[in-house]
């Protein structure tokens, strides 16, 4: 089906490759530790605790980096990724598409098959729709106050 | 068998042994649009959808029970025996799910949103478990084992307001997404030395010698790892007792059996696929085994038996410290992953045999155990193993139907968890590994000890006298269970003739 990749061909040579890797690897570690050390060894030594300050353009840091984001933005980053990943599977189906409509049957499978792969993400988006979850100011539903902390 | 058959392009007809899938694939769907219709504070349509579909499902797949291996969808999954009894046995268990959770106080009581989506998530993990049963392609396998994990994880963090379950569902995100990137390492490493996806490819490729051994090691090692997180075997298992704790307990039922029964499935048509040779004779590298020779350079059953000797002993003796029966029964389910191993290791249509029948009891014995959890914890409101004192006088026959719940665990006569042992036992014997049946023997033992102490809870330490009356549908479902666990002990002929008939028809043992 698919031809075997060339590092199965050449198995035996195969640890060579990855020594290859190996030695990129060495050789990288090596030098950002060299630049360090000579570096530790030429430059001035004056520690000051504005110089460990946040560099923010310029500016003085205002509050902590570690702030939460609204749970909203990862809800519109999940949407993003199903309809993102949609067009990802039409692509290679399209561009297919015209070899598998000249085998016999095979072309209506294909577009049929699309149809209901757009059909249940059409489902999901009706869903996430209906209950609110599109819109930026979700109204919330009337909940018992309070906090659970351990199950009911 | 497998190899006669040809490499098939897609087709309707395909579907035609795709039906319990399907249905499981609508119902998800049916029930997902029902909710947004649903009204009121029980979502009756979702839940009669739900249960609906899975019962279809399950009347499908027993009228259907495939002849012999089918590969279907392009080669992506084959329906074989195999897949034919765990396509059985997963909508049973999601139906059993359902039922159970609509009189539970965590998945139905006032605190609790989108209780429709709950349903209709059973049904779509019920999908996905059927699915990893009869994978048999890398990507298949990817996307089965993803399916259950993704709905395992809303289903773990499903109450949303208590910081245990949300947090069970974090800690189950986080080693879920880091054995599946480990698996996927694995799987690709299996392609670049392949250069297949399917199986059966695969296999030929190795048994050509095309492989490097060490290469193949890893990547078979890292595949393990992933499948090994999907059953909870050390050391594999630790997220299972907090999620197990945190989860709403309806779900831990469901956790505790479908996932672990889909991950043995998987596990048993990856390696018996992959690192078996059809019939034996063909030899590569590697060490002889009954029904054929393995592929590779490891002694792939003592690894296995290592990992079995580790998972039952560390389950069972951190079981006997646990005072929450609902951990106590996470780590009694790590210690019959522990047992079931031993039936994975011997290689023979026998030890297959034994795993199936002992994951279908293990299914009913556990479902039962759980659901006495989740009955009490709904009028009790806790699940601490004192919690339980004096219930022999409260509720008599529920205690009573526990008490068939734990001797079956434990694997005592007259109950089917004895039968289940027993074949188990019986395999491992056969085939000369005296040492594992001795560890095994000596496990069973210790876990008499943590079973019995809840028995003692119940009959022994004195409490309130006041009668408990559980929800009808608890007690009904209940009995639906117990019944199934005490008869399987004294007459499981058809039910081992279902078994035996399953690993007849599976492919990966040469058809």
């Amino acid at each position: 089906m698919i031809p075997a990749c060339p590092l199965a061909a050449v198995s035996t040579g195969m640890h060579a490759d990855f020594a290859t890797v190996l030695i990129f690897i060495l050789f990288g570690v090596f030098f950002g530790l060299l630049a360090l050390g000579i570096a530790r060894l030429l430059r001035p030594h004056n520690p000051h605790p504005e110089k460990l300050v946040t560099y923010e353009c310029g500016e003085l840091p205002q509050g902590s980096a570690w702030v939460r984001f609204n749970v909203r933005f990862y809800l519109i980053a999940l949407f993003f990724i199903v309809f993102d990943v949609e067009v990802i599977f039409l692509y290679p189906w399209a561009v297919v598409f015209r070899q598998l409509a000249a085998a016999p049957g095979l072309g209506l499978l294909a577009l049929l098959e699309m149809l209901l792969f757009l059909a249940i993400l059409v489902v999901g988006l009706a869903y996430v729709w209906a209950k609110g979850d599109l819109d930026w100011v979700k109204s919330l539903t009337a909940r018992p106050a309070g906090e659970e902390v351990a199950g009911e | 068998m497998f190899e006669t058959l040809a490499l098939n392009a897609p087709s309707w007809s395909d579907l035609r042994h795709f039906v319990p899938e399907t249905v499981l694939v609508v119902t998800f769907l049916l029930a997902l649009m029902a909710d947004l219709f649903a009204r009121g504070r029980r979502p009756a349509g979702p839940f009669a959808l739900a249960l609906g579909g899975c019962l279809v499902a399950l009347a499908a797949a027993v009228s259907s029970l495939p002849a012999g291996p089918r590969s279907i969808l392009g080669d992506l999954v084959v329906v074989d025996g195999l897949a034919g009894f765990f396509r059985v046995l997963f909508p049973l268990i999601g139906a059993i799910t359902i039922l159970f959770s609509w009189a539970s106080g965590e998945i139905m009581g006032p605190r609790r949103e989108h209780k429709g989506e709950f349903y209709a998530l059973v049904a779509l993990m019920a999908f996905g478990m059927c699915v990893m049963a009869s994978a048999a392609d890398l990507i298949m396998l990817y996307l089965s084992v993803e399916l259950v994990s993704l709905t395992s994880y809303v289903m773990a963090g499903y109450m949303r307001t208590s910081l245990r379950s949300t947090e069970a569902s974090l800690k189950y995100v986080i080693f879920g997404s880091v054995s599946s990137g480990v698996m996927l390492y694995g799987l690709s490493l299996l392609f670049g030395l392949t250069g297949e996806t399917t199986f059966v490819e695969i296999r030929a490729a190795l048994l050509a010698g095309r492989a490097d051994n060490f290469a193949l090691l890893v990547a078979m090692v890292f595949v393990l790892a992933g499948l090994g997180y999907k059953i909870a075997a050390v050391p594999f298992h630790f997220w299972c007792p907090d999620v197990y704790e945190g989860a709403p307990t309806p779900v831990t039922a469901l956790f505790s059996v479908g996932p672990k029964a889909a991950g043995f499935a998987l596990m048993i048509r990856f390696f018996y696929t992959t690192l078996l040779s059809p019939g034996g004779g063909q030899a590569a590298a590697g060490a002889a085994a009954p029904d054929g020779v393995i592929v590779g350079p490891a002694d792939w059953p003592l690894l296995i038996a290592i990992l079995s000797v580790v998972t039952m002993t560390y389950g069972n003796l951190v079981a006997l410290r646990q005072t929450n029966v609902k951990r106590l029964l996470a780590y009694s389910s790590i210690a019959h992953v522990g047992y079931l191993l031993m039936g994975f290791l011997m290689l023979t249509a026998a030890g297959l045999e034994a795993i199936l029948f002992y994951l279908l009891v293990y299914a009913i014995m556990n479902l039962g155990a759980f659901l006495f959890v989740i009955a009490l914890n709904n009028r009790l409101g806790g699940e601490e193993i004192s919690d339980y004192a004096g219930l022999s006088t409260r509720a008599p026959w529920v205690a009573l139907m526990m008490m068939v719940f734990l001797l079956s665990l434990t694997g005592l006569p007259p109950t089917a968890g004895f039968i289940g042992k027993m074949y188990l036992f019986a395999e491992v014997i056969n085939r000369h590994w005296f040492w594992l049946a001795v560890v095994g023997a000596l496990n069973s033992v210790v876990s008499l000890f943590y079973y019995m102490k809840i028995a003692k809870a119940m009959y022994f330490t004195p409490g309130e006298r006041a009668p408990l009356r559980l929800e009808p549908l608890h007690t009904a479902v209940l009995i639906l269970l117990a019944a199934p666990t005490l008869a399987l002990g004294v007459y499981w002929t058809p039910f081992k003739n279902f078994v035996d008939r399953a690993v007849a028809g599976f492919a990966g043992l040469g058809g």
